[in-house]
């Protein structure tokens, strides 16, 4: 699972409203590199929730081996004339936190009720068992 | 020619492949709107010679939405494998390309938002339609081939390939508008001329004959047989049957089909449908039958890793994925993902993969060298993304997000040959009994059956809410007979319906492919009314979806013999099952009866 998908994904536990964004445990975690998709990620950019994904980041990164790149600490992304014109640095590691880390093995955690997703093989598990819908 | 107004017109003419029929025109029309091409005003269908009969070539109404119930699907099988586009002849080569470029590149498909600068390649965007066997260069048309050869002389077809000014390459990067590569001098050019007669054969002299009359056009190079520089093309065309062969054969077959078939005069004498003459486009890289390179093959599913019984055939796929207009770029996604093949597909086109489905064990695949991943791992592709999550509740499992998929592809569970679930206790009466904590960990979710009806009311809905304005959700939904387009297809009010393609299956059963475009934005406080609406004529419609699976079985009984079938195929899986015990106590391993691999192949629609 790649922090791209994480920064959409929520706790659907009944009765939850504030079940986003779900902190990360990690238990196996891999990096794998790949080059820049411009397009794509400009594309992107104004639909991630940004301070979710800064959160998750510092969240995995201690686990990650070579750690995480640094991302600027506040950053408009629905601007997308502004998102054009970040330099290519900042580019290159956004890309990379969000497409190049897979959280192979650990839990989401609904940060409400504390309702623990699991991951496994890098897939992540959001149904819910019969008397919790 | 007639109406062809020759000297300001560039005219193609695009034959297709004899398969997926009802697929052609909806096909054809996705990839030239996904290029930007607007038919209509870039260019005009025009009518194919004799075309009375063809009920298809609209001139310049290039609405293609095909509302094929059963007996207009009987027709298809009439409709001709040709369709004429007309484009303004100063717009070659300059806004259009038609010279030969390398196949992996993109034709410079203008983004959605505005039109793009970059000239459109014209053979690498008609490249891109599965259906399309190739595209020539129409020099002249007609009844017969003396009016096919007249049409060339009084049009200005050879004057401006002698002088060859459209078919300079363009120079990348390049900031002078007129600088261009030169290409090969006329006077040097190899060429040949190849006969391609529709469902008849004829001897070499009589192809020679017929290569005759065109001696007029005296192209001055050496003729070469192999990769000629031009090659130029006269095709025959008669009345094909529903298999692709002549209604009016020119031989009938020897008593053993393979002495030397005699000729049957009378058909012999009847004249063609229509004779055309060009040259072929896309010679250099992609060779007269794209089908074949169009690399196809290299993703049949016989070659596939990881493959279940509900794979998606890999050239509906891809076909699937051109009528989303699925591009570099895009995010496509799969809400059923099951084996992954659609996904694939997509990810093909150079789109972000992003799959969902309900059911883990077909996520996770069969081990860790058979799943989804390592499909694409086989194809060079980057991971897609993989989500466990129940679709009917996807307002629950992702957050409030901007539209995000410019595609959505899918082929949803309707039954048949997987049930559809949802989240939930199986219990009747709607009560979860409650899991104690202990064994809370390892607990596997029930899932309860999902109303096919619902399956179609959610999609639609997802797809109104998570695509992009103008994004596309293209799906396959099975039909019986009785199956009305019009009527019995789902709705919604964001969604309209673009194309539906029918594809025939068994005798009483069919699908339809149906491609819908997002027109409206989503309003969330209008859910309840949009999933109502779904369903115009309400329960009959989802009705006629919803018990498929019972009415093939109930159809399937009542044929003859369905009790000796049921019977031995009843003894087959008993020995299956026997043998299979047996190698286990022999300690063999598992016997490789896959029976799951059996309907996984690239005719796939059978159950």
């Amino acid at each position: 699972m790649r922090l791209l998908t994480h920064n959409f994904l929520k706790s659907n536990v009944k009765g939850t409203e504030n079940g986003y964004p779900l902190n990360i445990e990690v238990t196996t975690i891999n990096c794998e590199e790949s080059p820049l998709d411009k397009l794509f990620l400009l594309n992107l950019l104004p639909k991630v929730n940004y301070p979710a994904l800064r959160t998750a980041v510092q969240q995995i990164s201690q686990h990650c081996v070579p750690p995480l790149p640094e991302i600027p600490e506040q950053l408009d992304v629905s601007d997308k004339e502004s998102n054009q014109n970040l330099d290519h640095e900042t580019l290159k590691n956004l890309h990379r936190v969000l497409f190049d880390v897979y959280l192979i093995e650990g839990w989401l955690v609904c940060p409400d009720t504390g309702r623990k997703f699991p991951v496994k093989e890098g897939i992540p598990n959001m149904i819910l068992h019969e008397d919790e819908i | 020619m007639s109406n062809a107004n020759s000297s300001e017109s560039y005219l193609l003419l695009v034959e297709f492949v004899h398969k997926h029929l009802d697929f052609h025109d909806a096909e054809l029309q996705s990839i030239l709107d996904m290029h930007g091409i607007v038919v209509g005003t870039d260019c005009h269908f025009l009518p194919l010679p004799n075309s009375d009969t063809d009920t298809t070539a609209d001139g310049d109404r290039g609405s293609f939405q095909n509302h094929s119930t059963t007996s207009k699907s009987k027709s298809n099988s009439n409709k001709r494998p040709f369709r004429i586009l007309s484009f303004a002849w100063k717009s070659i080569g300059s806004k259009y390309a038609v010279c030969d470029e390398d196949p992996d590149s993109d034709a410079a498909s203008p983004t959605r938002n505005g039109g793009s600068n970059d000239t459109v390649n014209l053979i690498t965007a008609l490249a891109r339609c599965t259906l399309v066997r190739s595209v020539m260069e129409l020099w002249g048309a007609g009844p017969s081939i003396d009016d096919c050869a007249t049409s060339i002389r009084m049009g200005s077809s050879l004057r401006r390939h002698r002088e060859g000014r459209h078919l300079r390459r363009r120079n990348i990067g390049n900031t002078k508008q007129n600088d261009s590569t030169p290409i090969k001098p006329y006077p040097e050019r190899t060429w040949k001329i190849t006969i391609h007669t529709l469902g008849s054969t004829y001897t070499r002299q009589e192809q020679n004959e017929m290569r005759s009359k065109f001696s007029f056009l005296q192209f001055p190079g050496p003729v070469q047989m192999k990769h000629p520089d031009d090659e130029y093309l006269f095709i025959r065309e008669v009345e094909l049957d529903a298999m692709g062969g002549a209604v009016y054969p020119r031989h009938c077959k020897g008593d053993d089909g393979k002495t030397k078939k005699e000729l049957i005069p009378e058909n012999d004498a009847r004249p063609p449908l229509a004779c055309y003459f060009g040259r072929v486009l896309g010679n250099g890289t992609l060779g007269r039958n794209w089908r074949g390179s169009n690399r196809l093959f290299r993703y049949s599913l016989k070659k596939r890793t990881y493959l279940g019984p509900t794979s998606m055939d890999s050239e509906l796929s891809l076909i699937m994925t051109n009528l989303a207009q699925v591009r570099k770029g895009s995010f496509a996604f799969d809400p059923f993902v099951g084996t992954g093949s659609i996904l694939l597909a997509a990810a093909l086109r150079g789109a972000r993969a992003f799959g969902t489905d309900i059911d883990l064990r077909v996520l996770r695949g069969r081990s860790s060298t058979e799943n989804i991943v390592s499909n694409f791992k086989q194809y060079d592709l980057p991971p897609p993304e993989l989500v466990r999550s129940d679709n009917s509740i996807y307002q629950r499992h992702f957050r409030k997000h901007l539209p995000l998929f410019d595609a959505i592809v899918t082929d949803p569970p309707y039954g048949i040959r997987a049930g559809a679930r949802k989240s939930g206790s199986r219990r009747g009466d709607g009560e979860a009994r409650p899991i104690a904590e202990e064994f809370r960990y390892d607990h596997v979710a029930q899932t309860r059956p999902y109303a096919v009806s619902d399956v179609m009311a959610d999609l639609l809905n997802v797809a109104a809410m998570t695509l992009v304005m103008g994004g596309r959700l293209t799906y396959v939904i099975p039909s019986m007979l009785d199956f009305d387009a019009e009527e019995d297809l789902p709705r919604h009010d964001c969604l309209r319906v673009v194309s539906v393609c029918y594809q025939p299956l068994q005798t009483e059963l069919g699908r339809r492919t149906v491609t819908m475009e997002k027109v409206k934005d989503y309003d969330e406080r209008r859910r309840e009314e949009y999933l109502e609406g779904t369903w115009v004529n309400g329960p009959q419609s989802a009705e006629k979806v919803a018990n498929i699976r019972e009415r093939l079985m109930e159809a399937a009984r009542k044929k003859p013999g369905y009790e000796e079938k049921a019977a031995w195929r009843k003894q087959k899986r008993k020995e299956t099952k026997e043998a299979k015990k047996r190698a286990k106590l022999e300690g063999v391993g598992r016997v490789a009866v896959d029976s799951e691999c059996r309907h996984a192949n690239d005719d796939d629609g059978r159950d």
